[in-house]
């Protein structure tokens, strides 16, 4: 299958995992990696599966490297009605009432714009004892196979 | 591309530039040094105990060295162990990212009167830097004189009850210390209104947490500034928490202007709009940005460099982080500068096969590699107490034993 993994960081903890995740299914699958603010709206490709990497900052708000991106969503507002994506975010518990907004900032940008989610958002804590990848490959393999069923192919 | 790369300081403006460089050139040897035993400089002795998931940036700095092949040379300073000439003959580019660690002082009368200390002096103190000073009594009313996020981190350690410090990796020591502090009332002053204060809205949000104190804000302010209006609507949510007796108070358009006391800071003289105002105290805690530390010739590099704006010192010699920009900016700022001047170094290097490299520090005594680090990492993660995340070892002493200790314990 064709994946491109996105990312959105601003310490560079989401362009890490989005590396370690590409490593991680690279052996199955043909992978490209970007981050956020280089990819433009009109780059999304349907015969391709997004994995969005994605991390949250100051209160509640997109990380720097995927503000770009989201500013183009609203400017170009594309037909993204045949594309398919997954998300993973990166957040701090810390932040209670904030708790992993970017990513769900993201999604909810990429819903509007038809874009169709595939499984679960799911959040990794960096004040929780788990490392991102533990959560983050599980995650990736669940999605990809959900995916292929959705569309009819082999993983 | 080939070449040799020393880096001055493991600190996240050099880590950071590390993993940059050896992204765009894998085959570089790029060497960060460090006059501690130890790695991530102000990430391990500044971000503060009960932020660790800022610290997490760590993780990141590990694969520079465990993947990308950067070298480690710890407890070994630049300016005394080997000269920056020595440094600069042996390397094709060197790298100061040394940070800025000296309090920069109030420069009023009375700034230097016991009493009186710098946020980057107690921070040490708290956070077990090898070269800290013992922490100080602050007695039962102090101060805070300053109004970025060091200040709120401050206010925010003096005021936490003991079981709000669970989970971070405050040592047994500090713990004690904050414990039986007997503070009762912690003024925090700013010189400009508050709407026009440095620290960052979320920093003020966490103090709402707070579960043993009193949150007092004089003059909130009003704007239509986005940026401003984060400030206002933060600062005036936390005014009236009140759970518990310890008086927090926020005070703002107070310049100071003279620290006075019968050998000992017992008032501060502050200007205001409209005179003067005394407010008493038992301690001054000052927040109000960094400086070089004496070692490397600072002042003099950056005031004759060709370019330091973009890093440039001299030919083959550049600056990053705090020690190029200034004590301002949060390791987001430190990763993107680092990138940039990352593409400014490859740009200017050519190697030369004959500088010899790491080789320079050869003679030198006790240097710690990165095992040695990890040694002395997983000694403090196992070292760990209940509600401790780690257990830090305090003095170089200590930390030289670990990391040359031989058997690899992982
Ligand atoms: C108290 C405090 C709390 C902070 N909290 C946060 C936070 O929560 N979040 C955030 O984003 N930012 C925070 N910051 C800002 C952040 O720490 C800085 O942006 C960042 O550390 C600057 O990185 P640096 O690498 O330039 O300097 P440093 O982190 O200071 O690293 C410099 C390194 O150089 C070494 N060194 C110095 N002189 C020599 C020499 N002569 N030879 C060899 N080595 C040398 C030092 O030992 C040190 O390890 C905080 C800063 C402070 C002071
Ligand atoms: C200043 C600051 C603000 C943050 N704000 C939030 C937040 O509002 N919500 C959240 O879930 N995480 C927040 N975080 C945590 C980060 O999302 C988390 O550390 C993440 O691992 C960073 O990933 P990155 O390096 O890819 O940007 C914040 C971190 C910092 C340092």
């Amino acid at each position: 299958m064709k994946i491109t993994i996105l990312y959105g960081t601003e310490t560079g903890n989401a362009e890490m995992l989005a590396e370690d995740i590409q490593s991680e299914i690279e052996a199955d699958h043909e992978v490209d990696l970007s981050n956020l603010e280089d990819f433009a709206p009109g780059d999304f490709d349907p015969e391709c599966f997004y994995l969005l990497v994605c991390s949250t900052y100051g209160d509640g708000d997109l990380p720097a490297s995927a503000q770009p991106f989201a500013d183009a969503m609203e400017a170009d507002k594309p037909d993204l009605s045949a594309i398919h994506f997954a998300i993973f975010g990166l957040g701090d518990s810390e932040y209670d009432e904030t708790f992993n907004h970017g990513p769900k900032k993201l999604a909810e940008l990429m819903i509007a714009h038809g874009a169709q989610q595939v499984g679960e958002r799911v959040a990794h804590d960096a004040s929780g004892s788990d490392m991102a990848e533990d959560l983050a490959f599980p995650w990736a393999e669940a999605v990809i196979a959900d995916v292929s069923e959705k569309l009819g192919e082999a993983a | 591309m080939s070449g040799k790369i020393a880096i001055v300081g493991a600190g996240p403006s050099g880590c950071y530039l590390a993993q940059a460089l050896l992204k765009k050139a894998p085959d570089l040897q790029v060497d960060l040094i460090d006059q501690l035993p130890v790695p991530y400089g102000l990430v391990r002795y500044g971000v503060a105990a009960d932020h660790q998931g800022t610290k997490g940036v760590a993780r990141q700095f590990a694969r520079v060295f465990e993947r990308q092949g950067a070298r480690f040379f710890g407890n070994v300073s630049i300016g005394r162990d080997v000269t920056l000439e020595d440094l600069r003959a042996a390397y094709d580019a060197v790298v100061l990212a040394a940070g800025l660690s000296s309090d920069r002082k109030l420069g009023v009368p009375g700034d230097d009167l016991p009493g009186v200390f710098g946020a980057g002096r107690l921070t040490r103190a708290l956070f077990e830097h090898p070269e800290a000073e013992d922490l100080p009594d602050l007695g039962a009313h102090p101060v805070i004189v300053g109004n970025g996020n060091v200040a709120i981190d401050l206010l925010r350690l003096l005021a936490k009850a003991p079981e709000e410090l669970d989970g971070s990796d405050l040592g047994e020591g500090p713990s004690r210390w904050l414990a039986q502090s007997g503070i009762e009332t912690i003024t925090i002053t700013g010189r400009s209104p508050a709407v026009r204060a440095k620290f960052d809205a979320v920093m003020v949000k966490e103090l709402a947490k707070l579960s043993d104190v009193r949150i007092e804000v004089v003059d909130a302010g009003e704007s239509d500034e986005p940026a401003e209006v984060k400030t206002v609507e933060a600062l005036s949510a936390i005014h009236g928490h009140w759970t518990g007796a310890r008086l927090i108070t926020f005070r703002f358009g107070l310049t100071p202007k003279a620290i006075e006391g019968e050998g000992r800071a017992q008032t501060v003289r502050f200007d205001t709009e409209t005179g003067e105002e005394l407010i008493p105290c038992t301690s001054v805690l000052t927040a109000i940005g960094f400086e070089a530390a004496p070692g490397l010739p600072r002042d003099a590099l950056i005031s004759g460099a060709t370019d330091a704006e973009a890093g440039r010192l001299a030919p083959g010699l550049f600056a990053a982080g705090w020690f190029r920009r200034g004590p301002r900016g949060t390791i987001p700022e430190n990763r993107a500068d680092a990138q940039a001047l990352a593409a400014v170094i490859l740009d200017d290097l050519s190697a030369d096969p004959a500088r010899v490299g790491g080789a320079v520090f050869d003679g030198l005594d006790q240097v710690v590699d990165y095992s040695g680090w990890c040694r002395i990492d997983a000694a403090e993660t196992e070292a760990a107490p209940e509600g401790r995340c780690r257990s830090k070892l305090a003095t170089r002493e200590t930390m030289l034993g670990v990391a040359g200790a031989r058997e690899t314990t992982k």
